[in-house]
């Protein structure tokens, strides 16, 4: 096993490039993709046509969220913008607004956009949440008046209103458990998704599956070598020579993703949570059911060729399936998230992501790693008997 | 040392080795004689546990290998025919990782490799990239990897393919060297010279099957062990045949058209004489062709094609 081991690291030195490519593209792409996501807020242009409190009141509540550009405009002006493709898009706060909010029925909100978008959902997302924070809240504050002005003729039923509104929102401000917990994990949108986070993790994950699987299909230009059928005939078991490949293929990916997990704390200020210990067992789970994937597939392939052919397509697809370059929160197609169970990429996303971004602690870890580790036996065994002797 | 029974083995449909019994006496070379696709290497497979036997048993020193591969495999190299060595490291590295393979490690296994460089003659080259070598310095590492841990039994795979005369005849004079040694040798070719000049005992195999074994004196005996002669003349008469026929040293001669075939036991003490007597005749000699026996004619003889196309 320990010739093995050392034939895999004298080997590494033809190979060590690939690793370096794969690293600086998952830290490239997360600059690129996570950095400028973050500082870029799209703009949103809001089209009063109510222009009375209320409309006000979600106009300025609107305007509190990070992560648009809120800018009032004029209808003509909404749509030409929209049309040109120069804002995200355009909320129309239609005319029978303040009706509605009193009456209690659903407000009347419409949205102009050009194209789909994944932002669009977040935006929508937040213009539900506001408008229905503000109806509550409304509701409320003219309950609290009723109420007042019944029992207090003289109070001025406006300003007790007023008060009574202002006193909701702020409430909302201090005691809403998601705000709280957003301040700590400083994210925007209110959301707990954290796109430079999300990134780094994406990328790092996708990035350096590709030098694991091809790290241990090592063992197919052996086999065009002949070197594997020597080897075979030798006193060392098939296991050990198998096993010694999957440990150097090991260490190299965890130092590779190690190496990322640092270069994202230290030069990109990623803040990977309370639990590191957390992060590095799923991360070492990731790596040993994605070492154990490799074996499988070189199992199933005859040659490099092949295996160079089918592993881009299978880790691109899966990839997209298991989170690693959008966030799964947007699929809502109940056989993607179904197959995403399935890969490995979604369960070490949803472990890295509970602890970096979503502020849990160590305990988020555990079933990430036992599905990892269980994924990476299954394939381990079934690797094991699809590589033959010659 | 090694006794093979009935051994074979197919992939599906096609019978590459068709039954075949022999028997490798410790301290032998032992020929396998055979034509492209005679089942040759497949039997070399089988024999070092990398295939599975279809049917039939291989003891080596008693033992089943099938059973208890490790028995033979600490004790058994192989030179297989394709070359099977990493090309982007060194010579070195080459030998250091199949030794460490076979438990040597150190001082042990340096000293090894010293002396397995001086077998092979690559010394001067071993610490360049196995990609900078010739083919014939390849095959000489090819044959060096199986060396390191002292076999005692070494399987060839024909080791010399493809390579000049002179690292040829390097290869031959190794072999015989690790023999002198005391190494069990079983070599593989489709040559006859490489087979004739190395081996005590030869099996010749054809597609799958053994045709013929023994010794090479044995196997000559066969086709009766008697060289001939095939004279092409200008023009025949009696008178000519009967000059020919009284030279001394012929035991038998036919004629037909032009041909005359003289079987004799040696021909290079009477081709004078035959020769001379022609001339003498007037006649004219268009051809002259000797057929020594050898393992080629046996093969010939037996399959009633040639050993190569
Ligand atoms: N892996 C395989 N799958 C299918 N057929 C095979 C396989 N290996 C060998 N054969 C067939 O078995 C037969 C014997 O092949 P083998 O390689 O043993 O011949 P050989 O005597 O070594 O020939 P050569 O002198 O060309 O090396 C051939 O017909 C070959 O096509
Ligand atoms: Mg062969």
């Amino acid at each position: 096993m320990l010739s093995i081991i050392k034939l895999r690291v004298l080997r590494l030195r033809e190979d060590y490039w690939i690793y370096l490519i794969m690293m600086i593209m998952a830290f490239g792409l997360t600059v690129i993709f996570g950095v400028s996501f973050d500082d870029y807020k799209p703009t949103v242009l809001i089209v009063d046509e109510n222009k009375s409190s209320y409309s006000k009141n979600l106009t300025s509540e609107l305007g509190r969220n990070e992560a648009f550009e809120f800018v009032e405009s004029s209808w003509e002006d909404a749509v030409e913008q929209v049309r040109e493709g120069k804002v995200l898009a355009a909320v129309l706060i239609e005319e029978g607004f303040e009706t509605s909010v009193k009456a209690g029925d659903s407000v009347p909100l419409g949205m102009m956009r050009l194209k789909e978008d994944t932002l669009l959902l977040t935006l929508k997302q937040l213009l539900t949440t506001s408008a229905s924070k503000m109806t509550g809240g409304v509701r409320i504050a003219e309950i609290t008046a009723d109420y007042i002005v019944a029992n207090h003729p003289t109070a001025d039923r406006d300003t007790v209103r007023d008060t009574a509104y202002h006193s909701v929102i702020e409430g909302w401000e201090y005691k809403n458990p998601i705000s709280v917990a957003s301040a700590i994990i400083n994210t925007n949108a209110g959301s707990d998704y954290d796109s430079l986070k999300h990134s780094m993790i994406g990328f790092s994950l996708f990035f350096s599956m590709y030098t694991m699987v091809f790290g241990i299909g090592t063992i197919l230009y052996d086999k065009q070598y002949r070197t594997w059928q020597r080897m075979m005939i030798t006193p060392v078991s098939k296991a050990s020579i198998l096993g010694g490949s999957m440990i150097v293929t090991y260490f190299a990916g965890a130092l590779q993703l190690g190496i990322l997990v640092l270069a994202g704390k230290y030069l990109l200020d990623i803040d990977w949570g309370s639990s590191m210990a957390g992060i590095l067992l799923v991360v070492a789970a990731f790596i040993f059911s994605t070492t154990a994937m490799g074996l499988l597939l070189s199992g199933l392939v005859k040659t490099q060729a092949q295996l160079s052919s089918i592993t881009p397509v299978l880790l691109t697809s899966t990839s997209m399936l298991g989170g690693c370059m959008w966030p799964l929160d947007i699929v809502n197609n109940k056989i993607l998230l179904f197959l995403a169970q399935l890969t490995p990429q979604k369960w070490a996303m949803q472990g890295m992501e509970n602890i970096a971004s979503k502020g849990m602690g160590f305990e988020a870890a555990v079933i990430p790693t036992l599905v990892l580790v269980a994924m990476g036996l299954i394939f381990s065994v079934a690797g094991v008997k699809l590589v033959k002797q010659v | 040392m090694l006794k093979v029974e009935n051994l074979q083995k197919n992939f599906g449909n096609i019978m590459a080795v068709d039954g075949i019994s022999f028997e490798v006496r410790k301290g032998e070379v032992f020929g396998l004689l055979g034509p492209n696709g005679a089942g040759k290497s497949t039997t070399i497979s089988v024999l070092s546990t990398l295939l599975p036997p279809s049917d039939g048993v291989v003891l080596f020193e008693g033992k089943n290998i099938f059973e208890e591969p490790k028995a033979i495999q600490s004790k058994l190299g192989v030179v297989p025919q394709d070359i099977a060595l990493y090309p982007t490291l060194s010579g070195y590295e080459n030998l250091s990782f199949w030794g460490n393979l076979y438990g040597l490690t150190g001082r042990e296994l340096k000293k090894r490799i010293e002396e397995v460089c001086e077998i092979i003659g690559l010394s001067e080259r071993i610490k360049d990239r196995v990609d900078k070598y010739s083919g014939g310095m390849k095959r000489r590492l090819n044959i060096g990897a199986a060396l390191l841990h002292m076999p005692e039994l070494l399987i060839m795979d024909e080791p010399t393919v493809g390579i000049d005369p002179q690292s040829r005849n390097h290869i031959l004079d190794t072999v015989l060297e690790l023999n002198r040694q005391g190494m069990t040798i079983i070599y593989t070719s489709h040559y006859m010279e490489e087979v004739e000049y190395l081996c005590s005992r030869i099996c010749i195999m054809d597609q799958g099957k053994i045709i013929a074994a023994g010794s090479k004196d044995e196997l000559v005996e066969m086709i009766s062990g008697k060289t001939e002669i095939a004279l092409l003349l200008e023009s025949m008469d009696q008178e000519i045949v009967k000059t020919v026929g009284s030279i001394k040293g012929i035991d038998s001669m036919v004629h037909q058209e032009n041909q005359i075939l003289i079987r004799c036991e040696n021909a290079d003490m009477i081709l004078a004489d035959i020769i001379a007597s022609i001339t003498a005749s007037g006649n004219h000699l268009r051809s002259v062709d000797v057929k020594k026996p050898n393992l080629e004619a046996v093969f010939l003889h037996l399959t009633g094609k040639a050993l190569r196309d």
